[in-house]
């Protein structure tokens, strides 16, 4: 998608003003973000309110809501593996570099990088032990199997299950904060509208490593 | 604080259950302290003579 002026400057090319937007997300991107969003919200609810003394049937809604967020997480991970250049979102030694230098980052920041690692590992955990978990539930598609692992290896599944669960529900926190602060405030609306202005952008980013530019352009993720 | 949930089998065995819910305020302390913690790093680096401005770019 190319930049969309809002109010070009007469006699300049309307792409380059600082307040013309560029895209920063593709909808297929924040159509996952914000169902993945959605989806940890209820399982740390489902999960977490009966712990606190809310009681509810929450065994169906925790595990749809996982199969949800598994189909999700299996979805993001084809498509920024095999579509999509990973290393743009990947922490490198680069980023140190930068960061110690004080130089602009490309498509993400280090900070953003490191929250999508440790957070995605997170998720990623559990939804791993998640899938073997269901062999525990009941559904209109299979029966339980409790004895599918021994006593054991199920205390192991739980506690790193349990451990991602904790880990998520700190960052997922730190997420929403640092999401609404003011000064980030573009990135938010960068993941509700997909696009930012380069003024915007250039706060944070060089534009000579991410234009912001999607079509025909190989920098489009970042250098 | 227990870190893991453990149980008793009939006999006598001692069982693994899952990470222990103490550790449920922990994590959200946690969070909570990232929050605070940060709210209070933006306040001092606003009033740094900067003003906590991003790096010009390069």
């Amino acid at each position: 998608m190319s930049a969309r002026p809002v109010s070009p400057a007469p006699g300049t090319d309307p792409g380059d003003s600082p307040r013309s937007l560029i895209t920063r997300h593709a909808p297929v991107d924040r159509v996952f973000h914000w169902i993945t969003a959605l989806a940890v919200l209820l399982l740390m609810a489902s999960a977490f309110l009966p712990i606190l003394g809310l009681k509810f049937s929450w065994v169906p809604l925790h595990w749809i809501t996982g199969v949800v967020l598994t189909a999700a997480v299996l979805f993001h991970t084809i498509q920024s593996t095999f579509f999509r250049r990973l290393k743009c979102m990947l922490p490198r030694p680069r980023d140190l570099r930068d960061l110690a230098q004080k130089k602009l980052a490309a498509k993400y920041t280090l900070p953003q990088k490191l929250m999508h690692a440790v957070l995605g590992s997170a998720v990623l955990l559990a939804t791993a032990t998640g899938l073997v978990m269901l062999a525990k539930v009941d559904t209109p598609f299979w029966k339980r199997d409790p004895y599918l692992l021994d006593a054991s290896t199920w205390g192991i599944v739980y506690v790193l299950h349990g451990a991602a669960a904790l880990v998520i529900l700190t960052l997922t926190m730190a997420h929403i904060y640092f999401s609404l602060l003011p000064e980030k405030r573009a990135y938010l609306r960068a993941m509700i509208g997909g696009q930012m202005t380069r003024e915007e952008a250039a706060m944070y980013h060089d534009p000579t490593r991410w234009s912001g530019q999607r079509k025909d352009d190989p920098r489009e993720n970042g250098k | 604080m227990e870190f893991f949930r453990i149980t008793r089998n009939a006999w006598g065995q001692e069982t693994l259950e899952g990470i222990s819910w103490d550790l449920l305020p922990v994590a959200f302390g946690l969070g909570l302290a990232i929050i605070i913690g940060h709210f209070i790093w933006r306040l001092i680096r606003k009033r740094a003579p900067d003003g906590g401005q991003p790096p010009p770019a390069s």
